[in-house]
């Protein structure tokens, strides 16, 4: 246990939650997360690393494609830990650099399916959503701010964020919930 | 209130509004324009210019005269078509552009002076004295001239965007759009169906004429509920596409709440981004009118608009007596045949053609034209010329048919010029226009709705077979087929004024004066004589004008000119076009990892960017703002001070070549940098000048941390990138960004060392252990990983320590705690600013884009040992031998300031261009010097050390004597960072 009393990206000490209609907006602060980018001529390592656009679980960690070599490997459960400890020694031939603080995650649920998620989206950010099923990530603008989306699942989006923006982007993603909300 | 039978009007409810107060019933179904009309109400506006009454022209986007302010206060909103205005109970409408009462409107003294202001009068008449333009001649001119006012409150509601993709957009959905869409539809395409009225069907909904031998609404109706049932087919109604823009993207405004009293907690309209990759243009077509002398009475009407109040809104258009059409096609018997079979009586179709037969038991005057009107606030009857004579005939309103002209606009929005067709009579979709656009129906001149629905199906199996899919067969449902055979004739000459420009108050004279002064092209043409300006651009103008203009000059309508359109297709609000949030959400904020501590000690805040940075703490009693910042200044240079600086930009470098990357993007070197060490470094343009400072530390031998300042953190960043992937792809180099994920603070003054010494863990913090310019991973408070740098921007013994994110409130709140009996202080921007301008560092206001390295004294900075972006061109000629140098001033009189921004100039020098000496750049009270000091490059400053100088600022009459000094007010040997 740490001395110091950590902060959740909205300010906090508790993570929070909005519900409107059929979407939960949650916010997830025990998720670290890390940059990977393959060195010069080095193979990639033995972890689940996704072609561009896509994301992909693995045995405790997930990752989505942010550039050529490059990679964000999200760590749940991890947030509080140096992560390069515990993922340097599976990731010979990488650069990885601690991002977890550098971002926010919040996790978008609908209790109505892929509806919802699609109706929020169509709101939120200029994508095709045809390419935005579950499996699918990229990076994309919310309100002039700049965040990766994951497609979790039919019923599941995660957003991360830069943390500093972290209250505007979330008044946007609830506004976009309420507005939602409202047009039944 | 006047009702015929049938229409698509729910008469089980009624719903009542106002019209200047007055109230009224309507139905659901109905526009404000039908309800109005139903109530027998013709004039609803004053024109433009003329203050002359005005009725309802038009039934649908094109209505050039019945422009009113919809609503109370706050969401009154001006210039609303009443017949775009979808009625709902309690609707609120007023009528605009006079002065006193709308049927006596004292303006309409403007109709009597006409002759003075006949087209470009003010051009000419308000030339002098040229002073009076602006405080008397423009403000009346406005104030008798114009539409609705604006309420000047903020508006209540909101509005939002939104992203739609798709194979296929269809624009309208009338005959043309609906057999498109269902055409697209069912070959599975992804289909966006938009149309800006309220109902599918367009001009279907209009007409009597049968589909499959029933009314056309079955087939609408029909052809809806398989749309909707087909999950690749998005409908929007009450959605005007109104620009084609690049790439295949289309604007649209969705009126979501507009028919409703007030949004509640919906959006009042959404902007639409629709990405199509080919679209369908079904439009339709705006009717023209003839323009005959005095035919902007209310009452006087477009036929085709005639006959849809009639059979849509099952309202009739003359309530004072019969009607009669003039017309020179055969749409405008159409009009009468369709208006006596609801029972209105048809005192006569005029016809200007020659030969000409009723289609109906009505009286035609073939080879006639009207030739003048009667009617103060409304037509009571028509002068009409025919070949037995002249006659007058009274009416209670006049329908007028000149043809058809195809809504072309989208199809000419990338300068797609329309072309003329003379068969047709009309400009029709050219070549040019938006790539993957294709015209369909009556925009296409395929008008009729047997010609429509196949051309529709025709545009629909073309996108279609662009994108590679199969079109299915479509059965078409049975039409009558009809022509219109209109003839060519623009206008009835006479001597009175006959408009043609209702909207703008333009008239034939008008366009025969633009001849005569020459304003000839139709550019000129509209801009001297306003002709297709406003809000409706002259949807009912535009080529009449133009035919009236070759007339004159004797060329063909397409040797004249054409008429081409820019979006927006309908006016469309600011508040929807910038959408999202105002007030404090206008634009996303960067909060500091401190930022609830700093605001639970009465921090005021300031944007620095995005960010929201402490400018200073205001402790109890202190009434101005220099007051705390004096404070915070002493203090931190007695004591301690502690200050959030995460927001300079971090860049994480790692890899094999990241040391020599990094001499590369710095003017000085990095590679030499041993590991746990900082240096401070510099970063040029291209073309030789400063780009940005900051420091670089190297945390092992392929690991690089690099910092930049808040304002360039972005662009550095992005710099750096370009210089890894485009300009040295060979070299082994990593790069993120690490800004937001830690926090950084920055812990200042003569007990810094003591201060910190209470939070890490076991870390030696002497001077030998971690000299100035150190840097280390270690830990604080109990093991929170952190990185320590020693640091300073102050001058003072400093350094900078980092944890993530998320500690950093705790962290500061710990600081604050243990260093109490230190004295420590939390300090702000404005006494970061104080004291980095005392100790002669510089930041933006020195780093201007035209500051060199020399100018700050920094040359031997850009190393000639190796190359780095930007090094050669700094030493090219001009650039290398600027001899400003950045310098130190303090006013000869301590009670004097130094102004930021003030030129510098010789003492009893004539303060001018040619003996400018320099500026000041940055300035402050300096709590330690006692007085204001300032930075400043000066002419071979470092050479002028003790000379007195004049710090003038003509503008405002300001001249202080200053001497110059060493930028270094603060401890110039630098014994106090190295303690």
């Amino acid at each position: 246990m740490l001395d110091l009393i950590p902060l959740c990206a909205l300010g906090a000490t508790t993570p929070q939650e909005f519900r409107q209609g059929a979407l939960t907006l949650t916010e997830m602060p025990e998720t670290g997360l890390v940059s990977l980018t393959l060195q010069r001529g080095a193979a990639r390592p033995a972890l689940d690393l996704p072609e561009p656009g896509f994301w992909a679980a693995g045995a405790g960690h997930a990752a989505f494609w942010t550039g050529p070599g490059q990679w964000f490997i999200e760590l749940p459960g991890r947030a509080q830990e140096d992560p390069i400890p515990f993922l340097a020694p599976q990731a010979p031939g990488c650069s990885l650099t601690e991002q977890t603080d550098g971002w926010v995650l919040f996790e978008l649920q609908s209790s109505q399916g892929a509806e919802a998620i699609e109706a929020f989206l169509e709101h939120a950010v200029n994508l095709d959503l045809c390419k935005m099923g579950p499996g699918r990530a990229t990076r994309s603008v919310i309100e002039h701010m700049g965040v990766y989306l994951l497609r979790r699942s039919d019923d599941r989006l995660a957003i991360w964020g830069m943390r500093s923006a972290a209250e505007s982007l979330w008044h946007a993603l609830t506004t976009l919930a309420r507005r939602q909300s409202a047009r039944g | 209130m006047t009702r015929l039978t049938g229409g698509l009007i729910d008469r089980s409810q009624s719903l009542s509004f106002t019209f200047d107060g007055t109230r009224y019933t309507g139905h659901p179904g109905d526009t404000l324009a039908s309800a109005l009309l139903a109530n027998g109400v013709r004039l609803v506006g004053r024109s433009f210019k003329y203050h002359r009454p005005r009725g309802i022209v038009a039934a649908g986007s094109e209505e050039p005269n019945a422009m009113v302010t919809l609503r109370e206060g706050a969401r009154a909103e001006p210039n609303t078509r009443a017949t775009m205005a979808e009625l709902f109970d309690g609707l609120s409408a007023r009528s605009q552009n006079h002065v006193g009462p709308l049927s006596f409107d004292m303006l309409a003294v403007n109709d009597l002076l006409s002759p003075f202001f006949a087209a470009g009068f003010y051009y000419k008449t308000f030339m002098w004295p040229r002073a009076f333009w602006e405080k008397l001649y423009e403000p009346a001119i406005r104030r008798a001239a114009g539409l609705g006012a604006l309420s000047e409150q903020a508006d209540p509601d909101a509005y939002d965007r939104g992203f739609l993709h798709c194979d296929l957009l269809i624009i309208g959905a009338g005959a043309a759009g609906l057999t498109a869409a269902l055409t697209a539809g069912r070959a599975g395409a992804r289909v966006v169906l938009a149309d800006e009225d309220f109902r599918l069907g367009g001009r279907l909904m209009a007409e009597s004429d049968l589909l499959d031998h029933a009314p056309a609404t079955q087939w609408i109706a029909s052809v809806e509920a398989e749309l909707r049932a087909l999950p690749n087919v998005r409908i929007l109604p009450r959605t005007t596409v109104f620009g084609a823009y690049d790439h295949g993207i289309y604007g649209a405004v969705e009126r979501v709440a507009d028919h409703l009293p007030t949004p509640g907690t919906l959006v009042r309209q959404t902007l639409w981004r629709i990405t199509a990759k080919r679209a369908v243009l079904a439009a339709g077509a705006t009717e023209r009118h003839i323009p005959f002398a005095d035919n902007d009475r209310p009452g006087v009407m477009l036929a085709g608009a005639m006959r849809a109040y009639a059979n849509r809104w099952a309202t009739a258009p003359g309530t004072k007596g019969p009607v009669a059409i003039f017309t020179n096609n055969d749409d405008g018997h159409r009009t009468a045949v369709d208006l006596m079979a609801k029972g209105v009586p048809i005192a006569a179709v005029i016809d200007a053609r020659a030969r000409s037969e009723a289609q109906g038991d009505y009286r035609v005057i073939a080879g006639g034209m009207v030739t003048g009107t009667r009617g103060r606030l409304g037509l009571r009857s028509i002068a009409v010329q025919h070949s037995g004579g002249s006659e007058s005939l009274s009416v209670g309103a006049l329908g007028v048919s000149g043809g058809w002209n195809p809504n072309v606009h989208l199809a000419s929005h990338h300068r797609g010029r329309p072309v003329w067709d003379e068969a047709r009579l009309a400009f029709l979709p050219g070549q040019g226009g938006p790539g993957g656009l294709i015209a369909a129906g009556a925009c296409a001149g395929q008008g009729s709705t047997v010609d429509a629905l196949a051309d529709g199906h025709r545009a629909a199996v073309q996108a279609l077979a662009d994108l590679g899919l199969t079109a299915p067969a479509l059965a078409l449902p049975h039409a009558h087929p009809r022509a219109e055979n209109t003839a060519p004739i623009w206008h009835v000459p006479g001597k009175r004024r006959a408009w043609v420009d209702f909207q703008n108050d333009v008239t034939v004279k008008d366009i025969a004066l633009a001849h005569q002064e020459n304003m000839r092209p139709v550019e000129h043409l509209k801009r001297w004589t306003t002709l297709g300006m406003a809000t409706d651009q002259g949807k009912t103008a535009n080529v009449t004008a133009l035919a009236v203009m070759a007339e004159l000059t004797g060329k063909s309508i397409p040797q004249t000119g054409t008429t081409i359109f820019r979006p927006p297709y309908t006016g469309v609000s600011l508040g929807v076009l910038g959408g999202g949030d105002t007030g404090t959400n206008f634009r996303p904020r960067r909060l500091t990892p401190t930022h609830t501590w700093a605001k639970a000690q009465g921090a005021v805040f300031v944007e620095v960017g995005p960010w929201m940075r402490a400018q200073y703490f205001v402790r109890p009693g202190e009434t101005y703002w220099r007051q705390s910042v004096d404070r915070e200044v002493l203090a931190v240079r007695s004591g301690v001070g502690l200050c959030d600086v995460t927001t300079l930009g971090k860049i994480d470098v790692q890899g094999a070549d990241a040391g020599l990357f990094l001499d590369r993007v710095y003017a000085n070197a990095m590679a030499s940098l041993k590991v746990g060490m900082v240096r401070y470094g510099l970063m040029l343009r291209e073309d030789g000048t400063l780009y940005d400072d900051g420091t670089c530390a190297r945390l092992a031998e392929d690991h690089y941390v690099v910092t930049t300042t808040t304002a360039n953190a972005g662009p550095v960043y992005a710099q750096m990138e370009f210089a890894r992937q485009c300009l040295w792809p060979d070299l082994d180099v990593q790069l993120i960004s690490t800004t937001d994920a830690w926090a950084q603070i920055a812990v200042a003054g003569p007990k810094a060392r003591a201060l910190l010494e209470r939070v890490v863990d076991g870390f030696d913090l002497s001077n030998e252990a971690f000299p100035f310019m150190a840097c280390a991973p270690l830990t604080v408070c109990g093991g929170t990983r952190a990185r320590l740098f020693r640091i300073s921007f102050s001058g003072e013994l400093a350094y900078e320590l980092a944890v993530p994110a998320r500690y950093g409130n705790a962290l500061m709140a710990r600081l604050m705690e243990l260093g109490a009996d230190l004295g420590a202080t939390p300090y702000g921007t404005e006494a970061l600013g104080v004291m980095r301008i005392e100790k002669g560092h510089a930041a933006g206001a020195e780093l201007t884009g035209q500051t060199t390295a020399q100018m700050l004294g920094l040359g031997k900075m850009v190393s000639k040992k190796k190359d780095a972006i930007g090094a050669v061109m700094s030493r090219r000629g001009g650039l290398g031998d600027d001899s400003r140098r950045l310098v130190g001033l303090v006013p000869l009189d301590a009670s004097h300031t130094v102004t930021p921004g003030a030129h510098l100039f010789t003492a009893g020098a004539h303060p001018s261009m040619d003996s400018d000496q320099g500026w000041v750049t940055s300035a402050a009270y300096s709590p330690h010097v006692g007085s204001s000091i300032g930075l400043a490059f000066l002419e071979r400053g470092d050479e002028r050390m003790g000379e007195v100088i004049t710090a003038a600022n003509p503008l405002q009459g300001q001249s202080v004597a200053v001497k110059v000094v060493s930028a270094h007010f603060v401890d110039p040997e630098g014994g106090r960072l190295r303690a």
